[in-house]
């Protein structure tokens, strides 16, 4: 039956992916919710809650602020926040509750503006889509409404994007920067990871932008399109142990790398060989080779991993492969299994 | 910048619980998800939250129906051994907004069953924010289920919506987990222990005080087989140690004819012991706890004569009420310079006591925004809950927050040993 997991937990939701791109930005995020959403958040799916401060907020809503639609009593305790906390910014995530009632996000956004006079970001997430979706809606959404002037471009300079610790298994930005870096650039900001509100204002900056997840996509274009910036897709750079320890593997037959696709195809660079990318989040056709394919659910998994001899990929996902013979090689997806490297 | 909001115990106690001010009052204000309020945010993260206690039937699985995001921090209980208990029907957007997955439910059990090499003894459904809001008939759908897999099939409601109703989720699935006993032959000389999902620790003495009048007690968490908990139907009477476990026991009343009889979790050993007097005169015996009631004496006076005057934070993530185990610190001869805690009607009485006898201890929310800016302000020594030990990291803490619950005087002793262990740790 589809959408019926047997033997694996859901991955990370939109709105945790919304969340983290938000979440080191310096503003005031609500989550639209019940409560619940912001402790799924928050106690599972942001790793820097305990070691970096964010105003992240739950809305508090209960039944009958859905059910009347009350959005002018979000506003005011939004409002009252910002009076409180002084921030540069607000946001709005969406979670299934707004969702069911239909909330007018744009009418939200404004109200708050007004209320508050600082702007307001809104990203309509749901709850029912994966986190790679919230993230490219808030990636896109800050772009439009922060950066909006372009700056002198500065030689040696490169941002990236797609830099979340649910993408990446990052929760500083130490060991992206590193490796770009290494390829001749002098100063690299991780969008949203270790950096703040400045530089997506500025993004305009940089001499070159990185995507380094299928999230951070259509922000890349849409920079390109709008201010020429040069973007290019670059593969997610892993622990240097990690490569290490990918690089010594000679896996033989054919390898099935699971991941996001820029991490996977990452790995696949550093194996060589037969190795096919996959991945159950969003997959860029011009980032894949012939071959590589989207995993819709668990049976979709277990039927197209049939006939691969090596598997890398987070190990909590070989449950749903118990007739699985081959090799696996663990690589951890913090969307997937919460784990870290 | 605002500086973390408090208001001291008599300046509470003198406004009165109607105008408790508005950032001590969570419906007023964005709720400050720090990580000392997750148990209250997220009626499924931590300890036994509705997911976890909905499994609390022996041999029982769980299909939680909802949008993925509901069930992601399920994964944290994989590593408790619950992963194969747990089984997902994942909602896209068209079925939250025209709940035409109401139809997919039974097939999704029938599956989950048939996958499985043994049979459940029964399948929870749980259900979260989006059937609250479409008004699923959850009773009408587990009898579905039912016909389509012949296992008992009983609803979960995981709905944060409802928080501050009637019948908050926490009581809700306490209700549900006790739905598939069925009346039987009572038996005068037993007890149901209700409360927690976790037992009482081994050595509370409320097992030895029944025991010593003849009474056997049950407890569903000790419960290790499907027989063993419906032999729960053939007590004598119900004794709830939880307010939350209330309406279970009323439902009980209402459809097995067991009476119950409720008593508090107390750290002050004088209320401990009028109340043991109480539920004595009400079961028509006399406990004798006069040992252990000096033994938990003496500790609280030993420890008090060892470090002298303490000032404690008190958190709210303990297994006990913090305004009432502020009260009985500040009895006790120590100083409460802070609790972290939520203030309701019920606790209000502890408040206006502690205004009497410390009016300068500090009242904080956790979940107020402001607690972003909290800085320490006031002179502590050493802290009580994981919510406290978060704001102050480098003081000695207990978090008296284990899964196996304390009550009674072995409460007051325990916290005593923890505290001398805190303390002896930093070498005080």
């Amino acid at each position: 039956m589809k959408k019926l997991l047997k033997f694996i937990s859901p991955f990370a939701p939109d709105d945790s992916g919304a969340c983290s791109v938000l979440y080191e930005l310096g503003g005031i995020t609500v989550i639209c919710d019940a409560g619940g959403c912001a402790g799924n958040v928050c106690g599972f799916d942001e790793p820097r809650w305990f070691t970096k401060k964010s105003a992240l907020f739950s809305a508090g809503l209960r039944d009958m602020d859905a059910i009347l639609g009350r959005d002018d009593r979000l506003v005011a305790k939004l409002a009252k926040a910002q009076q409180q906390l002084e921030r540069e910014f607000t946001a709005v995530v969406g979670t299934p509750v707004p969702a069911v009632i239909a909330t007018d996000y744009k009418a939200l956004e404004r109200m708050a503006e007004k209320r508050t006079g600082v702007p307001c970001v809104t990203v309509s997430t749901d709850g029912t889509k994966l986190y790679d979706k919230g993230e490219e809606e808030a990636y896109l959404r800050l772009f439009k409404k922060f950066a909006v002037e372009a700056f002198p471009q500065e030689k040696g300079t490169a941002a990236v994007i797609g830099a979340t610790p649910l993408d990446t298994g990052f929760t500083c930005a130490d060991r992206i920067a590193e490796v770009i870096k290494a390829e001749g650039y002098s100063e690299v900001k991780c969008i949203g990871l270790d950096s703040g509100l400045d530089e997506i204002r500025r993004i305009t900056r940089f001499e070159k932008i990185f995507v380094i997840a299928p999230s951070g996509i259509r922000a890349g274009a849409y920079l390109k399109e709008s201010f020429g910036c040069d973007v290019q897709f670059h593969s997610c750079p892993l622990p240097a142990d990690v490569t290490d320890k990918l690089s010594k593997l000679s896996p033989s037959g054919r390898t099935l790398v699971i991941h996001q696709q820029f991490t996977a195809n990452g790995v696949r660079e550093l194996l060589g060989g037969d190795v096919t990318c996959a991945s159950f989040f969003m997959m860029d056709r011009s980032a894949a080779e012939e071959g590589d394919f989207h995993i819709a659910d668990e049976a979709d998994l277990a039927e197209k991993a049939a006939g691969f001899d090596h598997v890398i990929g987070d190990v909590s996902l070989r449950r749903a492969l118990p007739d699985f013979k081959g090799e696996w090689t663990d690589l951890p997806h913090f969307a997937v299994s919460g784990r870290m490297f | 910048m605002t500086e973390a909001f408090y208001i001291t115990a008599e300046e509470l106690a003198a406004k009165g619980f109607e105008n408790t001010p508005d950032e001590l009052m969570s419906a007023r204000h964005l709720i400050y998800s720090s990580p000392a309020t997750l148990n209250f945010n997220s009626p499924g993260a931590k300890g036994f939250g509705v997911k976890r206690a909905g499994l609390a039937i022996p041999g029982s699985v769980m299909l939680l129906v909802a949008p993925g995001c509901c069930g992601r921090n399920t994964a944290l209980l994989n590593e408790l051994g619950y992963n194969e208990r747990f089984f997902y029907l994942l909602l896209d957007d068209t079925d939250i907004v025209t709940g035409r997955h109401l139809t997919k439910i039974p097939k999704a059990c029938k599956e989950v069953c048939d996958s499985l090499d043994y049979t459940p003894t029964a399948v929870m459904i749980c259900i979260t924010c989006v059937d609250a809001l479409l008004g699923t008939d959850m009773e009408r759908v587990c009898r579905k289920c039912e016909e389509a897999t012949n296992v008992p099939t009983l609803p979960a409601y995981m709905y944060a919506l409802t928080r501050e109703k009637r019948l908050p989720p926490m009581a809700g699935i306490r209700k549900s987990v006790y739905g598939l006993l069925k009346p039987q032959k009572r038996h005068g000389d037993r007890c149901n222990i209700l409360g927690y999902f976790a037992p009482l620790n081994e050595n509370c003495e409320l097992y030895g005080l029944l025991s010593s009048v003849g009474v056997s007690t049950q407890e569903l968490a000790r419960c290790d087989t499907i027989e063993s908990y419906h032999r729960l139907s053939q007590a004598n009477f119900n004794l709830v140690i939880n307010p939350e476990a209330r309406y279970a026991a009323q439902d009980m009343e209402k459809r097995l004819g067991i009476p119950y009889i409720e008593i508090n979790r107390f750290l002050r050993i004088d209320k401990i012991r009028n109340q043991y007097r109480l539920l004595g005169q009400a079961i028509g015996v006399e406990f004798d706890d006069a040992a252990y009631y000096e033994n938990a004496k003496r500790k609280i006076e030993s420890f008090r004569e060892k470090y002298g005057q303490l000032s404690f934070a008190v958190g709210e993530c303990v297994n006990a009420d913090s305004f009432e185990m502020a009260l009985a610190l500040t009895e006790y001869g120590h100083k409460v310079s802070e609790i972290y805690g939520t203030v309701g009607e019920r606790n209000f009485f502890y408040i206006k006591k502690l205004a009497e006898l410390s009016p300068d201890t500090r009242i904080f929310s956790n979940l107020s925004p402001t607690m972003l800016n909290y800085r320490r302000m006031t002179h502590i020594d050493i802290t009580i809950g994981s919510d406290a030990l978060y704001y102050h990291p480098d003081l000695p803490n207990v978090p008296f927050d284990e899964e196996e619950q304390p009550f009674g005087y072995e409460l007051a002793e325990d916290l005593m040993e923890q505290l001398s262990n805190a303390l002896e740790k930093e070498g005080k």
